[in-house]
């Protein structure tokens, strides 16, 4: 026992050791907090889904830039509304609902969108209206929209939008390029035909003022409003929301989809701890059974397993993974299998060698003289000499499980059902987020996939003195 | 007769984290021409460390080193790292280490091992030097066409007889043995023996034979030197110490010696070996002596001429 | 002739290593119906050919289709398709040896050939090239730093060594590789963002060659980066353990000059050890290569092994599998041989 405190006061004393414990805890807290608060299911449910997605700023930067420079990016917006104030216009019912944006940037948004919830009604389908007033107090009534009709087998209250929410890319109607040529005759006396005013941009019209040829964006208040006009008093619309496109968004900004990075990060934690974890433990419990056994028993069963396990050792490990992966698909478990597989030789083959020199130690010899059973002596006397070194090894052996698993996925071989660092660079690259500097993008699943590697290194370098005592400080 | 080599104060201490070991502490001895001194003791008494020194192959921390060692009218601590290792080394004075399976380079042939010095002190031709190797294999009793092997094909006892082929190569005049037959069986304990008595006469080499094994010593010295903690308690001829020991840890050290005959028990040496980094005031085998005065725990004996013989003790001052 | 028996075991275990791959491809291939695909793939094709062929002499559609038919049933049997998959295993290892494995689907060579055979010859050089300069660069610096640093064991070097090493050991080199292409071709604009040469490359020989070392900067640097770390401290480490033995001090003991005592004491004993790890650490190599390779547009089998995944190339992906697994054997064996003559004790009497 005492050897084991000895052992432990041994690991603790370097810097790198503590380090390492540090990393660690991080490591395991956050995947904690991942696996707590994330579903199971994350990856299939929402990763992979793009609606989830569609309210966010594509590429976008992650807002804390905004603190390093002096020109500020826009901030990303999503305005909803809930409470309508209800008008009668003597033939219509109205309902109107308000929202406010406050443009501070000097800055265009990247794009408008409007959310409809959970719409009633029970004659004939009512219409929605979009308004916009601005800063300089114009209004532009920039968008209307039929409800659909009600299908022949439905029964009033009709229901729109409930299980799945209207989004309209408001920048992609075409329809709304009517509503600003004629804003742009009125205003500046600018004749144009619908397709010149899509190539100016919604955004640039709707929230800038055209000032020597060219669009500067109108800073101040704007505001929104959206009416409902209908038939029958009872319709009803449930929420509206304004969604006005930034440039930055979250903590670690957005991929290519709108994709929210940090979600997708946080994931990735407690992935590559199963994975490098899991990998590794059976790896090693695996390649130190046979070793133990392989040294002590000898005999056939010794050649027979060090000819499979140089074999196995001479393969070259990628090509068959890219390989076999490719053949079977990529789920987690068998990428596990392959570097499972692959794994267990090295350590076979090192503490054969390592038994065999303890085989014929006097503890072991007078164990034997006292009739205890193989197993026994395996067990007792032979595995705990051993233990250290299996323990390092261990320990050794998880980053490369995660970085096999991260290599993998970039090539595009991964589990696409989970978001993992891998796989997120995966996308990137291949959106050519390199060749186009979306740093967001590529620095922060590498930096976290080298950080919990070197977690395991830093373990492993300071387990190094305790298993070979050659190296212990002189205290 | 003038002294081949005469060592005087000399003095070797190492830097560890624990404090400085003081290895060698005021050695003093003098080897005559022809003859073999033995240094015994306990492990950890310093033997091998002055071994070393004499030829100033120093540790990385060593730091202390002080003395004198008279070769040949130069005083060996004052010449140059470059003087000692293409003069003295080797080719005045050569070593035999223990454990002869790491003492030879085993990715090359035996023979070029001993062909070696000549080679490089010598600027030798590579054929001709192996030629010298091969006569001195059948000088140490070795079949010349051995010279083509690895060491790994030899057993302990013939890597050993290669061993000190070596140390013979350039003819030196003082070999240095450092317990040379310990990594060996009884039976070619003997045969090595044997050898070195013969070469020591055939060669009239003067030898410094380091071991723990009072035995083996008197078999081949003719003087002895007792060592404890970094000095030489007893120095003298091989007779009159064993037979006659003056100095209480030298008297220990013989009746630790089990006899086959007789009734007698080995007697044992009471307490531990002594911390070099911090050994005791005054004598340092006062904590183990059975004689201890007042006087021994605070002065440190001078050498005296006791009986022919050198003793540090205040027994007898 | 210890040397020679030696190398002959060690051959014959990696030709078994080679077989046992190749048996493991094929059975996994033919099992689960990868093999059946390629070879109707190539029997389509050789019908497709035949058919315009035959369509000049034979004008009358119905004759041509009963000519066809009886081909077809000929070519069926011709390539085993009327047998199951295992019966036709040693053909199959056959094919696969000797890249006979038809086109590829999407890929081709810069001369227009799209024979997988072609495909491969023809991106196979520029992979040795890569991999090979990286190999030498990081063998001298491995030599070079590692036994610079084992002489000074605890300094400051030695300490920013086991730092660097253990950064290098857990960066993945593909993503090195982007963040400095991110670093120096998009930023900086020093480096081209990928490929092997410029278009249209140079037309003189010297403008040719720095063309090519202007491409092949970034790769290279990223390949030694991620890997040259563990491989110094490897070094370092056996040498610092060779350097404390016995020998050592008794080469010193013998008034050898230090240079001496390096080279053959230390360096020439730490070769082996230094050697077994340069084996272990091969199969990194290929796979560093393999992602760099796509990393930066290298066109070497790398890339095409990316591409191929992409396209669900089966053919190419089989031939790439087995080209990987030859140049690993061959390294290995030439590593083997070099071991063997260094170090003797490995050698049967």
């Amino acid at each position: 026992m005492s050897y084991l405190k000895e052992s432990l006061s041994e690991f603790w004393a370097s810097k790198v050791s503590k380090l390492g414990i540090i990393f660690l805890l991080v490591v395991i807290a956050v995947s904690i907090f991942t696996v707590a608060t994330m579903p199971l299911d994350y990856g299939t449910r929402y990763w992979s889904n793009p609606r989830y997605w569609v309210e966010n700023p594509k590429l976008a930067k992650p807002s804390w830039v905004n603190y390093f420079s002096t020109e500020k990016l826009l901030e990303h917006a999503v305005l909803p509304s809930e409470f309508s104030i209800p008008q009668f216009s003597g033939q219509y019912y109205l309902k109107n609902y308000f929202m406010n944006y406050e443009l501070k940037v000097n800055q265009f948004p990247t794009f408008i969108m409007l959310r409809l919830e959970n719409l009633t009604y029970y004659k004939s389908p009512p219409t929605v209206k979009l308004f916009i007033e601005r800063p300089d107090n114009k209004t532009i009534n920039l968008y209307t929209l039929n409800v659909e009709k009600p299908l022949s087998e439905e029964e009033p209250p009709f229901v729109r939008y409930a299980d799945e929410p209207k989004r309209i890319l408001l920048s992609g109607e075409t329809t709304i390029a009517y509503a600003l040529s004629s804003f742009l005759l009125t205003e500046y006396n600018l004749s144009t035909n619908p397709s010149e005013v899509m190539k100016m941009g919604y955004e640039k019209i709707i929230f800038g003022t055209l000032v020597n040829g060219s669009f500067q964006p109108l800073k101040g208040m704007y505001h929104i409003k959206v009416v409902l006009s209908s038939v029958d008093g009872r319709d009803n619309l449930g929420k509206v929301a304004f969604v006005v496109g930034g440039m930055i968004f979250g903590l670690m900004g957005t991929d290519s989809l709108g994709r929210d990075l940090f979600q997708g990060l946080l994931f990735g934690f407690p992935v590559a701890l199963l994975i490098g974890f899991t990998t590794s433990v059976i790896t090693t419990v695996i390649g130190a059974a046979l070793g133990i056994v392989s040294g002590y028993v000898g005999g056939l069963v010794d050649d027979f397993i060090q000819r499979t396990a140089d074999i196995i050792n001479n393969f070259p490990q990628l090509p068959l993974l890219i390989l076999l992966t490719f053949i079977f698909g990529g789920k987690l478990w068998i990428i596990m299998l392959v570097l499972v597989a692959f794994g267990w030789p090295s350590l076979t083959i090192i503490l054969r060698s390592m038994v065999l020199s303890i085989k014929n130690a006097p503890f072991v010899e007078s164990a034997v003289s006292m009739g205890a059973s193989r197993l026994r002596i395996m067990l007792r006397h032979i595995f705990p000499q051993v233990a250290p070194y299996i323990l390092s090894q261990m320990i050794f052996y998880t980053p490369s499980a995660i970085l096999a698993e991260a290599g993998l996925s970039f090539l595009g071989l991964g589990d696409p059902s989970m978001p993992t660092w891998g796989q997120i660079l995966e996308y990137g690259f291949k959106n050519g987020a390199v060749y186009l500097g979306y740093w967001w993008w590529i620095l922060p699943p590498g930096i976290l996939i080298v950080f919990s590697a070197v977690t395991f290194v830093l373990l492993a370098l300071g387990l190094e003195p305790v298993v070979n005592p050659k190296l212990r400080r002189w205290r | 007769m003038m002294a081949v080599l005469s060592v005087k104060n000399l003095k070797l201490y190492y830097g560890t984290l624990r404090g400085s070991v003081k290895a060698v502490d005021d050695v003093v001895f003098d080897l005559e021409n022809g003859e073999a001194l033995g240094l015994v003791g306990e492990s950890g008494c310093g033997k091998s460390s002055t071994a070393i020194a004499l030829i100033k192959l120093l540790p990385s921390n060593v730091v202390k080193f002080e003395g004198e060692i008279l070769f040949e009218g130069k005083n060996l601590t004052t010449l140059s790292d470059e003087e000692i290792r293409s003069e003295i080394r080797w080719k005045k004075i050569s070593m035999v280490f223990q454990g002869a399976m790491n003492t030879l380079n085993p990715v090359l042939k035996v023979g070029f091992q001993v062909a070696e010095p000549l080679i490089v002190h010598k600027k030798v031709e590579k054929e001709e030097a192996l030629d010298k190797a091969r006569e001195l294999f059948k000088l140490v009793g070795l079949p010349p066409e051995y010279v083509e092997r690895y060491p790994h094909e030899l057993s302990g006892g013939m890597r050993q007889r290669v061993v000190i082929a070596t140390a013979l190569a350039l003819n030196p005049k003082v070999v240095i043995l450092d317990e040379p037959t310990s990594a060996l069986d009884v039976s070619v304990q003997a045969q090595i023996m044997n050898l070195l008595k013969r070469l020591k006469k055939q060669l009239h080499l003067s030898m410094i034979y380091i071991t723990h094994d009072i035995a083996l010593a008197s078999d081949l010295c003719d003087k002895i030197g007792v060592m404890y903690a970094g000095e030489i308690v007893e120095l003298g001829p091989i007779e009159k110490v064993l037979l006659t020991p003056k100095h209480p840890y030298t008297q220990k050290l013989i009746s630790c010696i089990p006899h086959l005959k007789g009734n007698k028990m080995p007697e044992f040496i009471p307490g531990a070996p002594p911390d070099l980094t911090n050994p005791p005031s005054g004598c340092k085998f006062h904590p183990r002596c059975q004689h201890v005065m007042e006087k021994c725990k605070v002065n440190r004996p001078h050498a005296i001429n006791v009986d022919g013989r050198l003793v540090k003790c205040w027994l007898y001052e | 002739m210890g040397i020679v028996r030696t190398l002959a075991v060690k051959g014959a275990t990696l030709l078994a290593v080679l077989f046992c791959v190749l048996l493991l491809t094929v059975v996994v291939v033919g099992a689960t119906g990868l093999s059946d695909k390629i070879l109707n793939a190539m029997m389509n094709e050789e019908l497709r050919a035949t058919r315009q062929k035959l369509a000049t002499q034979i004008k009358d559609p119905e004759q041509l289709e009963q000519a066809m038919e009886k081909i077809k049933e000929t070519l069926i049997v011709a390539y085993g398709l009327d047998k199951p998959w295992y019966v036709r295993m040693p053909n199959m290892l056959l094919r696969i040896i000797t890249l006979d494995l038809g086109n590829a689907k999407t890929q081709q060579t810069f001369t227009g050939s799209i024979k997988v055979a072609d495909i491969i010859m023809e991106r196979f050089p520029n992979t040795i090239l890569l991999m090979v300069t990286v190999l030498m660069i990081n063998f001298i610096l491995g030599l070079m730093v590692g036994v610079k640093v084992a002489t000074k064991p605890g300094s400051i070097l030695d300490r920013v060594l086991s730092l660097y090493s253990s950064i290098s050991y857990a960066l993945p080199t593909w993503w090195l590789g982007m963040i400095l292409i991110l670093i120096f071709s998009f930023y900086l604009r020093l480096f081209p963002f990928q490929g092997m040469r410029s278009t249209p490359p140079p037309a003189d020989p010297i403008g040719s060659f720095l063309d090519l070392l202007w491409h092949s900067a970034l790769p290279i640097i990223t390949l030694v980066i991620a890997l040259s770390g563990s491989w110094i401290y490897i070094t370092r480490s056996i040498v610092i353990t060779t350097a404390q033995e016995d020998f050592v001090t008794a080469a010193r003991a013998k008034g050898f000059p230090e240079k001496l005592v390096l080279w053959r004491y230390i360096i020439r004993v730490a070769a082996p050890p230094i050697l077994t790890n340069l084996i272990l650490a091969l199969p990194v190599y290929l796979g560093g290569a393999i992602l760099t390779e796509t990393v930066f547009g290298w066109p070497g089998m790398g890339l095409l092994y990316y591409n191929s995944i992409m396209a669900v190339d089966e053919a190419l992906i089989l031939a790439l599998t087995y080209m990987y697994t030859l140049i690993y054997v061959a390294c290995r064996f030439v590593l083997e041989i070099l071991y063997i003559i260094l170090d003797p004790r490995v050698r049967y009497k």
